[in-house]
Formats: C-alpha cells, sequence, structure tokens
C-alpha cells in the first residue's frame, strides 16, 4: 500500500504513539505510554501495529533494575520499625517504658526487638536501667539530617535510581532485590519520518473499508429443515391436514392394511426394519381387524378374490420403525377422516440399506390423501400437475404407469427441469378398494407421495443425500437462507 | 424395481416394429409398465415396474404387450399345445416336501444367443421374484435329448443318490452338495427340517436335478446344440407352479418353437400341463367410468382391453372378460380398469382439476415445534439435523448412564444404528466432536422425536419432541446456559421450576432438573469426563427439555 494511504488509514492510537515516538534515541514503552498519554496496552498494540507497517525500529534489551519485596512494599507504606521507634519516642517527650514505645509504636515482639537493637548501635538511643527500664533519645539522631530509609523505599518504588549503598543495605535487610527485565523501545525509521511528516497534512483517518471484518455466524434453521418446512405450509394453504405419523408402527398399518399379503417379500427382513423391543402393539377397532382379515384371505365385500391364505392377527401386530408414509394414510382412514378431505404427512421413514450417496436408512416422504366421491383419475392427474407448479415450479409435466401394491390405477409423476431434463417427481394412484373398504371408506381415495428427499437436493444443489443430514458445521453456516 | 437386459434388434423383431428415436420406445414400452433405463447401441436396460408380472420379465413378454398397440395381433395369446406322450410320475413321498410340479417340452428349438439369454434372465428373475427366492417356485430347463422318459420326482435319503452338479466336475451325494455347492448353501433352507431331498431323474435313474437347489451338469444344461427342452417348475401349490411354467413356455413359444405338453401323474390323479386356459374376470362398465373418469363405450373399453391382451364380450354394461393364464395379478376389476388406462395412453387423457372446499392446517405439534425454533434462531442458534436412530454406546456409555430400556431395531445394518435416540444431547456432543477445526463459540440446537418405552400406548412407545440446546466455547458456562433456558420458557409462556440433579454427564453443582407441567428436562454444564468422551476440549454447557 502507499505510504500516504497507509498514514491516513492509521488509528488514533497509532497516530498519538507516532506523534511520541523519537528519530534519533530509542524511548521505552511506559515512557512512550507517559509521553503519548495512551494507555500502555493500548500503546503495545499502536507499536505492533505501526512495526507491521514498517514505520519503527524496535530494541529488545535486558536492564536490571532494583523493586521492593513484600517486606518491603509494607515498610514503605508504613515507616521501618527503627524509624518508628525514634518518631514515637519524639511524641512522647523523648522518653518512655518498653510497653509504652512498643504498644504507641504498634510493634510486633520481634520488630521492637530489632529497632532497639539497631537504634541502641547507632546510638540513637539510651537504655535507663532500673525495675521498669526506659528507653530515652540521645539527640545524635535529631543531628543527622539524613532521608529515612522510607523515603528511599517510596523512590524505588517509584523507578527512581538511588545510591548502590543504600541499595545494598536493603537488599541486605531483604527490602529489596535486584531484577533482570526485557525492556522493549521503540523509534522511528526512514518510513516511520515519511508518514509523521504527512500526518500533519492529513485531518481525519480514512477507514480501510475494503478490509476484512471477522465474520459473523448468524442463528438459522437448518437448510434441509427449512425445505420441509415450506413443503408442509404449502400444503396447509393448499387446503390438507397434517397427520399424525408416529415413528413407530404396526406392520398392521405399515402392510395389511394396505393390503400387501403376510408373505410378501417386501415384508422380509431385508426390506423392511423389525423391532427387538417393543415387539408387538395393539390392533385398531376389532371390526377393521375382522374385514382386513376377511379381505387378505378371500376379498370379503371388495369384490376382490383376496390373496387366498390364513391371515394372521399375531403377524400384523408386530411394530416396526415406519417404512413409508402410507401407514400413516392408512392409520388416518381407520381413525375416520372428513369427507370431502384432503391429508398430508411428512414424515420420517426407515429402510435397511448400506448407506452410500444416493441411500440414506433414515429419511423424510411427504405424502396425502384426498377423499371425495367425485374423485377419479382425471381428478388424479389434475392433482399432480398442481403439485408440479406448486413443488417445482412447472406445469411441463408427463405421466407413465406405475406400481404400487396399494393403488390401482397407479401413476408416476415426471416434470421438466431446466437443467436435468425430465425427472421423476413422485408416485400417485387411486387406493385399491381392498385398502379403503375395510378401513370403512366408501369413496374413492388419491395418494400420492412426492420424492421429498431427491427435490431438497435438486433445491439446494447437493448431489450426496448424506449431506440432507450435513454433520459439517461449516457447511451449515455457509448454507444461503436465500435460494 | 427388476431391471431386463435385451437388444433393441431383437425387440423390434419380436414386435414387429421399429422403433425410430429413444422416445418412441420410451413411449412403447409404457403399455408394458416399463420405463427405459439405458441404451447403448443395441444393447437396452428396461426397468419392469410391476413386479407382480412376472410375464414381463423377457423380451419376448415385453414385445408381445407391445405388438398388440401397432398390430393385429390382439386378445389373449394363442399358443399351440401338442401331445409329447411323456409323463412324469410323482412319488408320494414328496407330498410333505415339496409336493407340486409341472413340466413342459419344446422341440425344434434353434438357439440363438439372444433366445439362451432370455431364457436365463427369464428363469432367474421369475424364481427369484415371482418364486420368492426359488421358494414358491424354482424352475429348471433341461436338454431333453439327453433324458429317457418318463421322468420321476421322488425324494431320496441324503447319502442315497450322487450327481454331477452344475458347473462341477465330480460327483457329490445330496449332503456334500447341500454343505459345499454354493447354490447348496444358499438354497438349503428350503428343505430345511426332511430327511429326505427331492430329486428329478429320468428312466433310467439318472439324476436330472436337485429342486430347488441344482441341475446336474450332464443333463441339466442348456447349450447352443441343443433342440429339444424340458421345462419344470417345482413349488408348494399347482396354481402357482402351472403359471411360472405357463410364464415360462409362453415366452419361449413367442419366438414360434413347438410346445408339447407333458403329463404329471400324482399318486391319486393325474394332470396335464401346460394348458394356457385363459381366467375370466367380469368388470362394471360403470366402474370403469367412474374411475377413470372418461366416457367410453362398451366398444371402445373391449377395443382398448383387446390391446392389453384381453378377450372381451360386452353385456348389459358388463364386460366378460378373458386374460391370459400367465397373469395372476388380476385381483379385482380395478386391475382391469388400469389396463383400461394404459392402452388409452396416460399422457392423452385430459387432467381435470380437483375442486374441494377443504381448510388445511399443520398439526399443533409442528406448531409447538415451530416456535422453540423460532426463538433458538433469535438466540442466534445455528440449527443442525441428526439421526432419530443410533448407537447404545452414544447413547448410555459415553455420558455415563447404565440404563438400556431403549426402543431396539431386530435386524441393525449396522452398530451404528441400533437403537432409537432417548436424548438428543449426545447426538448434538457427536457432532461438536466432528467440528472442533471451527471457529468458536459453536452454538447449535436442534428439535425432534426421542423415543421411549410406554406400555400404554397402541404401539408401545411414547415419542416426545424434546429440544436440546448446546453451547461450546469461552464462557459457555452454567449462568449462560440458564439465560438461554429462562429466555426459552419465558417466550414458550411456561412456567418452569428449578431443582437440584445429580445427573452423570453434568457439572456437579452446576446444574439442575427444569420441570415443565408434565414435561421434563436438564440443563448446566457439562462435566470434563463427558467432555473428554466425545474429544471436546471447550467448555461446554446445554440443556435438553420436551417441548
Amino acid at each position: 500500500m502507499e505510504l500516504k494511504q497507509t498514514a491516513e488509514s492509521l488509528s488514533d492510537i497509532e497516530k498519538k504513539t507516532l506523534k511520541a515516538l523519537e528519530q534519533e534515541k530509542f524511548i521505552g514503552l511506559e515512557e512512550l505510554s507517559k509521553k503519548s498519554n495512551v494507555q500502555i496496552d493500548s500503546t503495545r498494540r499502536a507499536i505492533a501495529w505501526l512495526e507491521e507497517k514498517d514505520f519503527v525500529e524496535l530494541e529488545e534489551r535486558k536492564e536490571s533494575s532494583t523493586e521492593l519485596t513484600e517486606r518491603g512494599k509494607e515498610y514503605a507504606l508504613k515507616g521501618l520499625p527503627e524509624e518508628n521507634m525514634l518518631k514515637t519516642l519524639q511524641g512522647i517527650g523523648g522518653v518512655g517504658d518498653f510497653p509504652e514505645v512498643m504498644n504507641k509504636a504498634g510493634f510486633s515482639k520481634e520488630e521492637f526487638n530489632f529497632a532497639l537493637g539497631y537504634n541502641k548501635k547507632k546510638n540513637f538511643i539510651s537504655i535507663l536501667p532500673g525495675e521498669k527500664p526506659r528507653i530515652q533519645l540521645t539527640g545524635v539522631a535529631e543531628e543527622i539530617k539524613e532521608e529515612s530509609l522510607q523515603e528511599t523505599l517510596k523512590k524505588i518504588e517509584s523507578g527512581e535510581k538511588i545510591e548502590n549503598e543504600k541499595s545494598r543495605e536493603l537488599e541486605t535487610r531483604g527490602l529489596v532485590k535486584n531484577v533482570e527485565k526485557t525492556v522493549r523501545k521503540a523509534k522511528l525509521n526512514s518510513r516511520g519520518i515519511e508518514a509523521l511528516k504527512l500526518l500533519g497534512t492529513i485531518k481525519q483517518r480514512a477507514y480501510n473499508i475494503q478490509g476484512k471484518v471477522p465474520e459473523l455466524f448468524i442463528g438459522k434453521k437448518q437448510p434441509y429443515m427449512r425445505f420441509l418446512l415450506e413443503a408442509r405450509r404449502k400444503l396447509a394453504e393448499i387446503g390438507f391436514i397434517e397427520m399424525e405419523s408416529p415413528l413407530i408402527v404396526s406392520e398392521f398399518y405399515n402392510f395389511d392394511a394396505l393390503f400387501q399379503p403376510q408373505g410378501h417379500p417386501a415384508r422380509q427382513w431385508s426390506d423392511t426394519y423389525q423391532l427387538k423391543r417393543p415387539k408387538k402393539g395393539e390392533l385398531p377397532d376389532k371390526k377393521i381387524v375382522e374385514r382386513v382379515k376377511a379381505t387378505h384371505e378371500n376379498g370379503w365385500k371388495t369384490g376382490s378374490k383376496g390373496w387366498q391364505y390364513t391371515w394372521s392377527a399375531e403377524i400384523a401386530k408386530r411394530l416396526m420403525p415406519t417404512a413409508h408414509c402410507t401407514a400413516h394414510s392408512a392409520r388416518q382412514l381407520a381413525k375416520g377422516v372428513k369427507v370431502p378431505g384432503k391429508y398430508f404427512a411428512v414424515a420420517r421413514c426407515y429402510r435397511p440399506d448400506v448407506v452410500d450417496a444416493r441411500h440414506l436408512i433414515e429419511f423424510n416422504q411427504m405424502e396425502g390423501i384426498i377423499i371425495d366421491e367425485s374423485m377419479n383419475f382425471r381428478k388424479l392427474l389434475g392433482m399432480l400437475k398442481q403439485f408440479a407448479v406448486e413443488f417445482a415450479g412447472t406445469d411441463k409435466v408427463k405421466f407413465a404407469p406405475d406400481y404400487f401394491p396399494f393403488t390401482e390405477p397407479s401413476c408416476e409423476l415426471q416434470v421438466k427441469h431446466p437443467k436435468l431434463g425430465w425427472v421423476e417427481l413422485g408416485g400417485s394412484g387411486i387406493f385399491r378398494p381392498e385398502l379403503a373398504l375395510p378401513l370403512g371408506i366408501k369413496e374413492p381415495v388419491l395418494a400420492w407421495g412426492i420424492g421429498i428427499d431427491r427435490l431438497a437436493m435438486v433445491k439446494l444443489g447437493i448431489k450426496d443425500i448424506r449431506q440432507l443430514f450435513s454433520d459439517d458445521l461449516n457447511w451449515l453456516r455457509n448454507a444461503k437462507v436465500a435460494q | 424395481m427388476p431391471s431386463l437386459e435385451a437388444s433393441k434388434k431383437d425387440l423390434e423383431k419380436l414386435v414387429k416394429k421399429k422403433f425410430a428415436c429413444k422416445e418412441e420406445l420410451e413411449t412403447a414400452l409404457e403399455f408394458a409398465k416399463c420405463e427405459l433405463d439405458s441404451i447403448e447401441g443395441d444393447k437396452l436396460s428396461i426397468g419392469v415396474k410391476d413386479t407382480n408380472r412376472p410375464d414381463l420379465l423377457s423380451t419376448e413378454g415385453i414385445a408381445r404387450e407391445l405388438r398388440s398397440r401397432y398390430t393385429k395381433d390382439r386378445g389373449v395369446p394363442k399358443y399351440m399345445v401338442k401331445k409329447s406322450g411323456v409323463t412324469l410320475i410323482v412319488d408320494k413321498n414328496v407330498a410333505k416336501i415339496r409336493p407340486c410340479i409341472a413340466a413342459a417340452l419344446i422341440k425344434n428349438i434353434k438357439v440363438t444367443e439372444d433366445f439362451l439369454i432370455q431364457m436365463i434372465q427369464l428363469q432367474e428373475k421369475v424364481c427369484l421374484t415371482f418364486g420368492k427366492r426359488r421358494k414358491e417356485a424354482a424352475i429348471g430347463l433341461y436338454d431333453w435329448k439327453k433324458l429317457k422318459a418318463p421322468m420321476h420326482y421322488k425324494a431320496f435319503k441324503l447319502r442315497e443318490k450322487k450327481f454331477i452338479p452344475l458347473e462341477y466336475k465330480v460327483e457329490m451325494d445330496l449332503e456334500e452338495i447341500l454343505l459345499e455347492h454354493p447354490k447348496g448353501k444358499e438354497y438349503k433352507h428350503l428343505l430345511e427340517g426332511f430327511d429326505k431331498y427331492p430329486l428329478l431323474l429320468d428312466s433310467k435313474g439318472a439324476v436330472a436335478s436337485m429342486p430347488p437347489i441344482i441341475n446336474s451338469q450332464l443333463t441339466g444344461k442348456v447349450s447352443e446344440e441343443t433342440k429339444e427342452v424340458l421345462v419344470e417348475v417345482t413349488g408348494y401349490t399347482q396354481e402357482t407352479v402351472n403359471t411360472a411354467l405357463d410364464v415360462m413356455v409362453s415366452a419361449i413359444a413367442e419366438r414360434g418353437f413347438s410346445v408339447y405338453s407333458v403329463k404329471i401323474k400324482y399318486p391319486d390323479k393325474t394332470i396335464v400341463t401346460p394348458t394356457f386356459k385363459p381366467k375370466k374376470v367380469t368388470v362394471n362398465l360403470g366402474s370403469v367410468t367412474r374411475l377413470t373418469g372418461l366416457d367410453l363405450t362398451p366398444k371402445q373399453a373391449k377395443e382398448l382391453l383387446e390391446k392389453a391382451r384381453y378377450n372381451v364380450r360386452t353385456a348389459k354394461g358388463k364386460l366378460l372378460c378373458e386374460y391370459p393364464s400367465y397373469r395372476q395379478d388380476i385381483l379385482h376389476e380395478v386391475d382391469v380398469i388400469e389396463d383400461v388406462l394404459i392402452s388409452t395412453g396416460y399422457n392423452k387423457i385430459e387432467p381435470a382439476p380437483v375442486e374441494l372446499a377443504c381448510t388445511g392446517s399443520e398439526s399443533s405439534e409442528a406448531l409447538a415445534m415451530d416456535s422453540a425454533r423460532e426463538i433458538c434462531v433469535g438466540m442466534g442458534l445455528q440449527e443442525v439435523l441428526t439421526f432419530t436412530m443410533t448407537s447404545r454406546e452414544k447413547q448410555a456409555k459415553k455420558i455415563g448412564l447404565k440404563e438400556n430400556d431403549f426402543v431396539e431395531i431386530a435386524n441393525p445394518v449396522s452398530i451404528n444404528y441400533e437403537v432409537f435416540r432417548k436424548n438428543i444431547l449426545p447426538e448434538l456432543l457427536d457432532f461438536l466432536g466432528k467440528n472442533k477445526h471451527c471457529l468458536y463459540p459453536q452454538k447449535i440446537f436442534e428439535i425432534g422425536k426421542c423415543l421411549e418405552l410406554d406400555e400404554s400406548k397402541e404401539n408401545k412407545v411414547r415419542e416426545p419432541v424434546k429440544l436440546c440446546v448446546v453451547l461450546s466455547g469461552k464462557g459457555a458456562e452454567f449462568t449462560v446456559i440458564k439465560s438461554a433456558l429462562d429466555a426459552l420458557c419465558k417466550n414458550m409462556n411456561w412456567e418452569h421450576s428449578i431443582e437440584d440433579s445429580n445427573i452423570s454427564f453434568l457439572e456437579k453443582g452446576k446444574q439442575g432438573k427444569v420441570t415443565i407441567g408434565s414435561k421434563k428436562g436438564f440443563f448446566g454444564e457439562l462435566n470434563k469426563k463427558t467432555l473428554e468422551e466425545f474429544g471436546l476440549e471447550m467448555p461446554t454447557a446445554c440443556f435438553e427439555i420436551e417441548t
């Protein structure tokens, strides 16, 4: 960056620091801080930034200095015992007995003994013998106009240099210690001098508005969840009521009510999950169970041949993780529906598979039903066309025959995607009478399912189905809210 | 959905029509409920959607369904069946093991590569789907020139008979085949519990096959030199084996080869197979118009059905239909009505709009979830989505719980998905463990169902919807998570009370139990042991509560 631009973009603390620096002499940061009136922390930061911009030269040096010890700090505050003893004696007329002096001065026994010995040695006091010995000032002390040791300690505390002799005495008494410190000093380099000159001509700091600022991670919905929520809202808007969608259902709803015979290969272990615990659930109303049984065995009154085998209630009671949403439609029909009525579910389904880019063992399905006397195959096609518009944003549709065990006729819906060409959007059909009649439904029931996971992948632009349940926080943070 | 290999030229020859472009072929295949998966030169891959139509599992079968749309060859196909004079004698000792058999002879065969590929493919696919992995129907094909009539179907003890199984060079006895031969191992469960095993032999006692396991290398192999083929099907009901035989033999007959019947002599009766006797169904014309929404005259309906290989007579508003014996998918008149629609062509039917006055709504459960979600997003949390199936290790061991009363899968694909979650927290901790390289603080939540055993429910489980919030990073401590919990409760309009707790995965003294009416939950700082279990290094706090 140009020198001028860089100088313009300096922050306040950088500017103040730059101005306080000198050309010839290295200045320590503490001193610099005092001079610039910028706090020491900010000065340190400013110097680091200025160095990065190549405006200053830094010097690091080890320096030894004298510092107070804990005891030293204490004495700097309340005075040294020997000096306090003299002051105390002066306060009580120059003479006092031992306990008097001790109490007045606030000495510990140890401090008193030390002060007594010290002052006696220096001839500042004398001891008057007797039953109660007394201490008396000698007058020597008054003659000495030397600086008190407390003053010295205070000077050291504020960083002033003192004579070696005095400091050695204090060191021996454990009141001061010598420490080595790394001192950072700085001075302007030639670019810094140039910048300083330029600063005079610049009035205001210009921000580097192109510069990087910290990224803010906002709270937001999971992208696939947002997609599912929108789909659900849309269905409610076009008149569908959401059905209950338990994760665990009986085989009765998952298979039997849907007229899947009990020996059917799709009911085998390899195609659906089964539960070890709990094992069996409850069957619905006895009347419904009897009709389903009869329909499987001989067609009951549905006009069907039935599957011609002996139906077992025990198999129907077995519980399983829901394998497809149609189980919820069957359950809803058994529990009662409004006619005309529209119902839907967006629900988790489970199938054993090897998880890869195209398969999940746990996924979502979106399904629904429309019940009314007026429903027929042409209406089914009309409904599919509406879904193409609502969910794929196109009315370019193609229909093809399809097969589901529980619908007849069945129909596949394909829509034209601008990039992918014709893609399958869903499957549909009219529920078989063998399904509807035993559940007490005499009207035709249109049933539809949309491959919601596949649709979400297209919308979210992802190739690997596992990403719908992404465990990558960065991906979630970077996913866009608006598509 | 079963997938077939076919040759385009072969298909065109059998349909008697050339398909100019891919789209034309695709549209044609819809008449057979098939879709074109891929086309590479002459090689077609065709998906057969209807798993109840074994007759569509060969080029011959698909061609038969298409030919009636483009030529005058309509209605139930007629195949000539001559008497072969061959008898197949069924011993009474198979009655309890695998009682039923049907057979036919095909003569004047000109074996081509296409024919061989289709026959083997059809045999395999029919056994797999319609035959339910050979259980209900297992098909055998034999070079008839190498066998001598009459044939015998009889069961023998394990060590009693020996033969060279297909693709082997040495003789093996029945036990060796069951224990060592790959097909023996694959299918021996179909004969479990018997001390005798069924064999098909010729009059000289030579073993032709061991149904439903394996054919003999010497006789049970069709090659380019084969001129006459014996087809045989075994199973448990005569109806099923007859249908499978008709599927197989009618496909072969499509190529113009001569079909000869075989007398099956059971201890108590004698029958002749195949018969190709059409089956019957009656359809009300009213049902047709009601279900399709199309105004069809009886004549129109009749013509459409003839294109779908039915013979139809109309009488008093009824369609008296006959359909080919190879079909067994017609249980109800709706199955016939679908064929009317397919013959019409789905894309030639005008869609009619659904105009019903219905008021829609989302479930109250979903709406409550939405409110909680809005609050969490408002608190700056990123929503994540994990699976409800998980491992016991994560749900119990890693968070220091001993409990084992999970809703449990009987046939898990992997131990990573063997139980249903009771809490969301372990899944979110696992999520954080995978994202340690991402910038902190990490603030996440999930709302979703958990499962608990509950005898009082119809499905024996309770499915509470839980909300779990996890904060991780510097400063993620007790006060912060409690603030979040309080904010949630306040905005959800929940009155909550808090009690001391002693939860294994939370830090002592920095945790609590929350109660909101009948709903329960917990909150606090994760303790060091739990963080270590999930490989987390940052301070982490959480709450989880039913919504």
